[in-house]
């Protein structure tokens, strides 16, 4: 068996463990609907207001999709591995003629196009409504991009948790800590602290970018209202330094590097038979 | 062929594996025997390459260390606890011929020799079949690609009798030149299967001979069953420890129980006879794996490599 055939096989697999989730399919069923929802508010909003009202209730879309995409692509992606580990299925995989990476690949791509496919559909709905309304294609396809992105760091955050933990329960309970601090803990909740201790300020600024989910907010936001009204103190300070464009870019890179990285680790973990083992 | 040298494996400061060396060769039926924590599991694990361990084995000719997807290309593999796999049976064997690159028919046709055929299974999810009906499954799965090495991890441990038999009839039929690794508990799939075994104890081979060896070594001996009237039980179980100690004696309902050599149980016998005590029947069985093992640690022994 080649590579390619030994990952399609897995891929495939995967693919469907992950469209058979019962809480995949829950938060997916939510967020079309929530996007439909927006959509048709924001049809009738940019009769009213034009454009901008509807890039307003875009900005909508975009908070139903802070707190879900995270959710939908977390769960998967936890019990990608520690899950089969649970049930014992792990262990017989391997003793497959594959060899760990591809297993590990093979289970990225999975849980990676499930989520991608889902929100897709979700988006996809909302944006050719957009387009049909007046919206330029162009910011569509980066409201896209951006959300995808988003949800790719939470699959890989989510695999670097399964990876290292023991169960599905402790890998899912990491994944949900961490999405509540990321998503609980904002620009304006981190300013607050900063006042309060007096810690110095760049801390919120570096926090907004290594927060994947206040890197999205920002490149969102800032796509949609490029005068940086809506951005919030970081945000604005950051469109009039570095210009919308680069803003978009600077949160382009790290949700690309926060793929990357728990992706990585998560494979460096996985990657071969370890003295305690993997399985 | 399985050959390994120097193989260590280690959990922390823990040797479970210490200094392995053997070669197990082409059509050989080795039967693993050893205590619970002796290192059976983890030995198979470290033949497939799903641990890393110090030393070498090579599978078949194959770097498990270096080629392990090769390696493992040349092993079928049940474990003992089924995996949970969230399919149907059908998935099952379209995923795996997929992922070995064998034809489904292949799987098919085992499975129907194992009594599950698959027109009429393919739907049943596997999370709903009996533990037997999985491990089935997944024997079907090892033997379609018809591996030179098979390694079985105490697969018959949540079977009922009849899905046992079942099981061994289609592993004693298995190709004479495939080399099979059975770690087992059970006496009878030792005797059905294995032309060899191993003892494992604390990570070393501690016994390797054949059957009739161990049972020499451990002299571990048959137990002598009567059944006699109830109200003479009592006197044929002092008799009897007279003969042989109270702790090779036992006794349930009208039938009591002595372990002895057999050249002692024709004496035996014949002792309850001139005692008075009416004997309805007698009978014969061997010894457990676990007494024959036991007795191996206790008289034999053990903690010197043989």
């Amino acid at each position: 068996m080649s590579r390619a055939e030994v990952l399609r096989t897995l891929v495939r697999r995967e693919l469907g463990e992950s469209l058979r989730s019962r809480w995949f399919v829950t938060y997916s069923a939510v967020f079309l609907a929530g996007a439909v929802a927006l959509t048709l508010f924001g049809l009738s909003g940019s009769q009213v207001y034009g454009y901008r009202g509807f890039a307003k209730l875009m900005a909508g879309l975009v908070h139903l999709a802070l707190l879900f995409v995270p959710l939908m692509a977390l769960f998967p992606a936890t019990a990608a591995i520690a899950g089969e580990r649970e049930t014992g299925s792990l262990e017989y995989l391997v003793s497959q003629p594959i060899s760990f990476g591809e297993l590990f690949w093979g289970k990225w791509l999975g849980v990676s196009l499930a989520v991608s496919l889902s929100l897709s559909l979700g988006f996809g709905f909302a944006g050719a409504v957009a387009v049909s309304g007046g919206t330029p294609w162009q910011l569509v396809a980066l409201l896209l991009a951006l959300t995808l992105l988003l949800a790719q760091a939470f699959v890989a955050i989510g695999l670097l948790c399964s990876a290292l933990a023991r169960s599905r329960a402790r890998a899912t309970s990491a994944g949900l800590i961490l999405w509540i601090i990321a998503v609980g803990l904002g620009t304006l909740g981190l300013m607050g602290l900063v006042l309060h201790w007096g810690l110095p300020r760049f801390i919120v600024t570096i926090w907004a970018f290594a927060n994947p989910v206040e890197a999205f907010r920002l490149g969102v936001i800032a796509s949609l209202d490029s005068d940086g009204s809506l951005l919030g103190p970081v945000g604005g300070a950051w469109v009039t330094t570095l210009g919308a464009g680069w803003m978009i870019a600077l949160c382009l890179v790290t949700l690309l590097l926060w793929t990357i990285l728990p992706t990585v680790l998560a494979w460096w973990r996985f990657r071969r038979p370890q003295p305690r083992s993997p399985l | 062929m399985i050959e390994a040298r120097g193989l260590v494996k280690r959990f922390g400061s823990r040797v479970v594996l210490d200094d392995l060396d053997f070669t197990v060769e082409r059509g050989r039926r080795l039967a693993l025997l050893g205590l619970n924590g002796a290192g059976k599991t983890t030995l198979l694990r470290c033949l497939m390459g799903l641990l890393a361990f110090e030393g070498s084995v090579l599978i078949d000719g194959v770097d498990v260390a270096t080629a392990g997807k090769r390696a493992r290309g040349r092993v079928g593999y049940v474990p003992q606890r089924p995996p949970l796999f969230s399919m149907t049976l059908g998935s099952l064997v379209e995923f795996f011929s997929a992922l070995r690159g064998i034809p489904e028919r292949r799987i098919a046709g085992r499975l129907e020799a194992l009594g599950l055929p698959l027109d009429e299974t393919a739907a049943l999810s596997l999370r709903e079949l009996s533990g037997g009906m999985v491990q089935k499954a997944l024997l079907a799965v090892a033997l379609a690609a018809d591996p030179p090495v098979l390694l079985l991890d105490e697969p018959t441990a949540n079977l009922d009798p009849q899905a046992r038999g079942e099981f061994m009839r289609v592993l004693r039929a298995v190709d004479e030149d495939t080399t099979l690794l059975l770690a087992s508990h059970r006496l009878d799939e030792v005797e059905m299967v294995a032309d060899r075994i191993w003892i494992l104890h604390d990570g070393r081979r501690v016994f390797d001979g054949t059957l009739d060896e161990l049972r020499a070594a451990a002299r571990a001996d048959s137990w002598l069953w009567i059944r006699t009237v109830q109200e003479r039980r009592d006197d044929a179980r002092q008799k009897f420890i007279e003969l042989a100690g109270e702790e090779a004696v036992m006794a349930n309902g009208k039938h009591v129980a002595v372990q002895l050599p057999a050249a002692a149980r024709v004496d035996a016998l014949s002792g309850l006879r001139q005692a008075g005590v009416p004997i309805e029947e007698f009978w014969v069985v061997g010894p457990s794996l676990e007494e024959i093992v036991r007795g191996f640690f206790v008289k034999g022994g053990s903690g010197e490599s043989r």
